[in-house]
């Protein structure tokens, strides 16, 4: 999809009252927006903090963990992975590592040792989802994509928990059932029935132009930055709402029981229909402080249902190949049990990336017997055995890497939100 | 040469006097500007330094101790402090840049890393404290005065706002006319009535609820009270006899019934002791030292206190009646489970004792209250302990080096040694899974954490049975509790959280976002003291911050290109969309009846919370929130222009003053300033000429195109079998406006 700046700025509204100087467009739009084609952006959150080493970062050793050792540790392609088939209970539909690395491993890139940095929920949920440790004003990786890719779809970011900044500049949408976007796709019918129009066509026309008008005028007038953030959003609200009438279709009719087919289903019914660009999925509860291997147990098969559904539903519509998917949690467990069987929090974790554009059947970084991150060559994402002279790859050097996959880092709202990163340090090459 | 230390230590205090601010009740920065204050103490003190550096700290027994920004004077001590500390010398260098990067046995490691913006200031600081010039670090902030240009919100549509906002309801004509006049006062003396209104307590509550929390519990109400101390009373309401009812779903429906009412009363009660405390005007305080909690006949029972006091209660069957009461020591099914208490009583304590609170923030053999550690600081001295976390070179290996990081590592032990005590506090609050709230610990408090206390004060042994108390009378005295007190009342009016510091110095204009910040926090800082001053009376925070510049401030008398002054004023205006509940209340005060949609079904899509998942609202609109926008315009005026016509002129809202079939331009125009202002609260005469224009052009276009139905659609009939006559299109007109009015910002954001 084609973009003109001034469009953008107006419908996004932020833009035109930043700070960093955006030209002021000289008229709001009239027309419902384009769909968007693509690419489309899942990200997949394990709130609460997973255990790696039971899914992609394989310990055998030390009693890190105690369902497999370490000549249990399996592997497909170049992709090591704990087993847990055996320990996933079967009636819970979750799906283990076996099934899930068997499927998508030659897709996988898998990147062990990243540096949280700190090990607290809140400030570690931030660092993750946005690459910014020190403030609360940055984006999430998914609001910036969205703020920069598609500002003018009505649900261009959605988001269902974790940590879903927007730095304000674009707004989030919750959608707790889809069956609700099928009530509001027609707002301006009586029921919602496209043949009951509360106001026949000229007269609708005449209202929009009205409102057109008065945002036209307000264009020129000397405003805080506030009020002309807000009224450009709200403009941009109502008009890109028309567009909602596109997701109707796809629909499904019945509703998954899983929490995140759920989500999925109403992320994927919006990719397709061209009215967002980014989904922000979570599931909770991997804060196992007790009984980690229980819980976990649970919970990665369960995320790992989630992603094949949404990567199955994906293909069904016809949209896999614009799908980009990132698997993430805001912090890893300790290499040992505490003593009610539990882990508490560890600052060295793993991400998983899969999509189009991604190198999969990759492994980048690694972390030793005692679960510390091993440097590596930002330039040759090699190991760096000298621990003095390599990079500790931390969620900054993620995000920055993210945005030139995305092809957004020279956006005007990439370059508000900036990473400060040495040119030495940046993962060339991460995504392949 | 100790007396010599003195003397030059006074010296540098005198100066430091000298620089101080000549605004003496602003406790903030905002007003005062210098090298130390704008980069030294802003950037590197206020921080870093001081999370360790006073009193209470994990410093406090060095010899550099910092106050507060609430503190009187803090401005002159620190900056002698810091004086003091940048003069001192070891093998011929900085013993102050030699400590911040973790040199001569720092307890707090590397804090600053050299050659970094904030060493380099640091670096700036020592050499003019020891005689250099000014370098190239001097900065030139803007200091123009930081409301100029921007113009206020006049006091008649800032009384609508605050009609609306906090009673739900239009200014009455009596208003209006009060603060047209001009009278001083007018505007308090309005509020000090609207502040006895019972919306205006229903809305405190909501408020406070967003910021509490307490419905959200992960458990049936009636389960915050303990099977192990409330087993025979809790579930009262399955007891209940309705026999006399024959229908069997009848019957069963009556029971359900009565378990949600007994539930939803339940529910209630944290709020009600806010309503209770600011209704009677009582000392805000009360929050977190009430010794009282407040029940209604439903939740009595529950308690086993109702025969005890039914008789206080005006109906018994009012589920929302509530009467303070002190509950006794607890009673368990064991003598082991009996709660102690010297008195006899539940030691309350505000809020933070009462069953719903310590429910909704469970503890966990793991985090040990520190939750609830966590949501005290947040909730009364405002802090988020959580929020910015420092960063440390490889968290993990720390984690492994120490047998006790909270207690050990530097960099765990800053906030551990303020977290730990207070958690301490909890002990005898340590029902775990969700059973209840009261259970002494058995084997007593943990010994790998800080041992119960406040602030560096430990906790007396025989004060252990009223901990909470005694954290409350602490509380109460911390000129913290004031300020987030005020902020919490800023937030309910405005629907954002105060300001926060900008913590990375490098990023764009980050000298415009800390200006915001101080002038902010200056006034929440005023505020605040005159709140503790007067005794803590919240109305006074509501009327103060209601006539503040920053409630007030509306829009720019001219376009502010510079962008450093626009970040400076990024978050000035109040510009709040509006909650689905207040659309709600917006749309009953204006239209006589709300819409009905927004308070179930679509109020979780249209940024709604329900405080248990979703607990934060929404402040920009998404597409779908676009959609019920329109779709609630459509409707709105489809159910209420034909209905309002049908009614005799003197008892309409919208059109008091014509008929629908009326052509007079110069009626029609008087009309329309009439909607504007009813709906909107103005009328600008460029917008009702653009109304105008929109109301002509329909009957012009329908009148062109020849035929159109003669009657209005059957969906917007007053009574649907009825046909509604509009021959010349008229009424779809009016309809047209209306909506096209619903739509506007001006009716959907504060």
């Amino acid at each position: 999809m084609r973009r003109d700046f001034l469009k953008l700025c107006g419908l996004a509204g932020l833009g035109v009252a930043s700070p960093i100087g955006f030209p002021t467009p000289a008229r709001a739009a009239t027309r419902e927006p384009e769909a968007y084609d693509g690419p489309y952006y899942a990200v997949f959150n394990a709130a609460g903090g997973w255990d790696t080493t039971y899914l992609m970062d394989p310990k055998g050793v030390n009693e890190t963990n105690r369902l497999y050792k370490q000549g249990d540790i399996l592997t497909e392609g170049n992709i090591n992975f704990a087993p847990n088939a055996a320990h996933i209970d079967k009636a819970k539909k979750g799906m283990s590592n076996e099934s899930f690395f068997k499927r998508y491993a030659s897709d996988l890139l898998v990147l062990n040792g990243l540096d949280y940095s700190v090990n607290n929920h809140s400030p570690c949920s931030r660092y993750m989802a946005t690459g910014k440790l020190d403030s609360l004003a940055y984006p999430t990786f998914a609001a910036l994509v969205a703020a920069c890719r598609g500002p003018e779809c009505p649900l261009a970011f959605l988001t269902f928990g974790n940590y879903s900044a927007t730095g304000n500049i674009v707004p989030m949408a919750r959608v707790p059932y889809l069956p609700t976007l099928g009530q509001i796709a027609n707002a301006d019918c009586v029921g919602g029935n496209v043949s009951s129009p509360y106001h026949e066509n000229f007269v609708s026309d005449r209202i929009e132009a009205a409102l057109k008008g008065q945002t036209d005028a307000r264009i020129t007038q000397a405003r805080l930055p506030r009020v002309e953030r807000s009224q450009s959003m709200l403009y941009s609200a109502q008009l890109s709402a028309k567009a909602l009438q596109r997701v109707t279709p796809f629909i499904p009719k019945d509703t998954p029981k899983e929490r995140l087919a759920q989500q999925a289903e109403i992320a994927l019914a919006s990719f397709k229909a061209g009215v967002c660009v980014s989904a922000n999925l979570s599931i909770g509860q991997f804060d196992s402080h007790a009984n980690n291997d229980r819980d976990q147990m649970n919970l990665i098969p369960e995320l790992l249902a989630g992603v094949d559904h949404t990567l199955r539903r994906a293909e069904e519509l016809g949209i896999r190949d614009k799908l980009v998917i990132v698997m993430q949690s805001e912090m890893a467990r300790t290499p040992n049990y505490n003593k009610g069987n539990g882990k508490d929090h560890w600052s060295i974790g793993s991400t998983m990336f899969l999509g189009p554009g991604i190198g999969g059947n990759r492994v980048v970084g690694k972390t030793d017997d005692g679960q510390f991150l091993i440097p590596i060559d930002a330039k040759t994402l090699a190991l760096e055995e000298d621990t003095e002279k390599g990079l500790r790859v931390r969620p900054e050097h993620i995000h920055q890497a993210l945005r030139e996959f995305a092809g957004i880092t020279g956006h005007p709202f990439s370059e508000k939100f900036p990473f400060v990163i040495p040119e030495a340090e940046r993962l060339a090459g991460l995504f392949g | 040469m100790k007396v010599l230390r003195i003397l030059f230590f006074l010296y540098l205090v005198s100066i430091a006097r000298s620089e101080e601010p000549k605004h003496p009740d602003r406790a903030g920065i905002a007003g005062s500007s210098d090298f130390f204050t704008d980069e030294v103490w802003v950037k590197i003190g206020a921080s870093k330094c001081i999370k360790c550096h006073k009193a209470g700290g994990d410093a406090e027994d060095s010899k550099f101790v910092l106050w507060g920004s609430t503190r009187d004077g803090f401005l002159a001590h620190n900056r002698a402090a810091f004086t003091k500390l940048a003069t001192a010398r070891k093998d011929g260098q900085s013993r102050m840049l030699l400590k911040v990067v973790g040199k001569l046995d720092h307890g707090g490691e590397d804090v600053l890393k050299p050659g970094s913006t904030r060493y380099r200031i640091l670096e700036e600081f020592v050499r003019r404290a020891n005689g250099g010039v000014p370098g190239k670090l001097d900065t030139a902030a803007n200091r123009e005065p930081f409301f100029d240009g921007v113009t206020m919100l006049d006091d008649r549509r800032l009384l609508r706002r605050l009609t609306l906002s906090l009673a739900a309801r239009l200014p009455t004509p009596e208003e209006n006319s009060a603060v047209e006049g001009g009278a001083i006062g007018a505007l308090g003396r309005i509020l000090d009535k609207l502040m006895t209104e019972e919306a205006f307590y229903d809305r405190l509550a909501e408020g406070f609820n967003d910021i509490f929390l307490t419905p959200g519990i992960d458990d049936v109400a009636e389960n915050v009270l303990s099977y192990e101390h409330f087993d025979k009373t809790r579930h009262w309401y399955q007891n209940r006899d309705f026999s006399h009812i024959k229908d069997d779903q009848k019957r069963k429906e009556a029971g359900w019934e009565l378990a949600r009412h007994y539930r939803e009363s339940m529910k209630r009660e944290p709020m009600e002791l806010v309503k209770n405390i600011v209704r009677n005007g009582r000392p805000f305080t009360e929050i977190i030292t009430a010794d009282y909690i407040m029940v209604s006949p439903y939740t009595a029972r529950g308690y086993g206190i109702f025969e005890a006091n039914k008789k206080r209660f005006k109906n018994i069957d009012n589920r929302f009646e509530y009467v303070p009461v002190k509950l006794k020591a607890l009673t368990g099914r064991s003598e082991k489970t009996n709660q102690e208490s010297a008195t006899g009583f539940y030691p309350h304590a505000g809020i933070l004792t009462t069953f719903q609170y310590l429910k909704r923030y469970p503890t966990t053999e793991t985090n040990r209250n520190r939750l609830r550690v966590r949501m005290y600081y947040q909730h009364f001295l405002g802090i988020d302990i959580m929020q910015l976390a420092p960063r440390v070179n490889d968290a993990a290996a720390i984690s492994a080096k120490y047998e006790i990081p909270t207690m050990q590592a530097a960099n765990c032990v800053i906030c551990h040694k303020s977290m730990d005590p207070v958690a301490g506090l909890f002990q005898d609050y340590y029902a775990l899974d969700g059973k209840g709230v009261h259970k002494l610990r058995k084997e007593g408090w943990f010994k790998d954490m800080f041992s119960p206390g406040h602030e560096g004060e430990a906790l007396p042994e025989d004060e252990r049975w009223r901990a909470l108390q005694w954290l409350g009378e602490r509380t109460v005295k911390d000129p913290r509790f004031a300020v987030a007190m005020v902020e919490h009342v800023w937030y309910i009016l405005t629907g954002r959280k105060a300001l926060r510091p900008p913590e990375d110095i490098d990023a764009p204009f980050y000298a415009a976002r800390q200006r915001s910040y101080s002038e902010q926090r200056g006034e929440i800082e005023c505020i605040a003291r005159r709140f503790a001053a007067a005794g803590f009376n919240l109305k006074n925070v509501f009327k103060e911050l209601a006539v503040s510049k920053f409630y007030r401030a509306d829009g720019l008398a001219t376009a502010a290109v510079n962008p450093a002054r626009m970040a400076e004023l990024d978050d000035l205006g109040l510009v709040r969309l509006l909650a689905p509940e207040q659309l709600e209340r917006k749309l009953k005060a204006i239209f006589g009846r709300e819409w009905g949609r927004l308070d179930d079904q679509f109020k979780i899509l249209y940024g709604g919370i329900d405080t248990k998942e979703v607990t934060e609202r929404i402040a920009n609109p998404s597409g779908a929130m676009g959609a019920i926008q329109r779709m609630m315009a459509n409707e709105i005026a489809c159910r209420n222009v034909v209905l309002d016509f049908s009614r005799k002129p003197a008892e309409r809202r919208l059109f008091p003053g014509i008929e629908s079939d009326e052509k007079d331009e110069g009626q029609i125009r008087i009309a329309l300033a009439h909607l504007h202002e009813h709906i909107l609260g103005h009328a600008d005469q460029t917008e009702v000429d653009r109304s105008y224009a929109l109301f002509d052009g329909i009957i012009r276009e329908a009148k062109e195109l020849g035929k159109f139905e003669p009657v209005e659609i059957y969906s917007c009939r007053v009574a649907r079998e009825i046909p509604v006559n509009d021959p010349h299109y008229t009424l779809r007109a009016w309809r047209a406006v209306v909506t096209y009015l619903l739509r506007q910002h001006d009716f959907l954001y504060e």
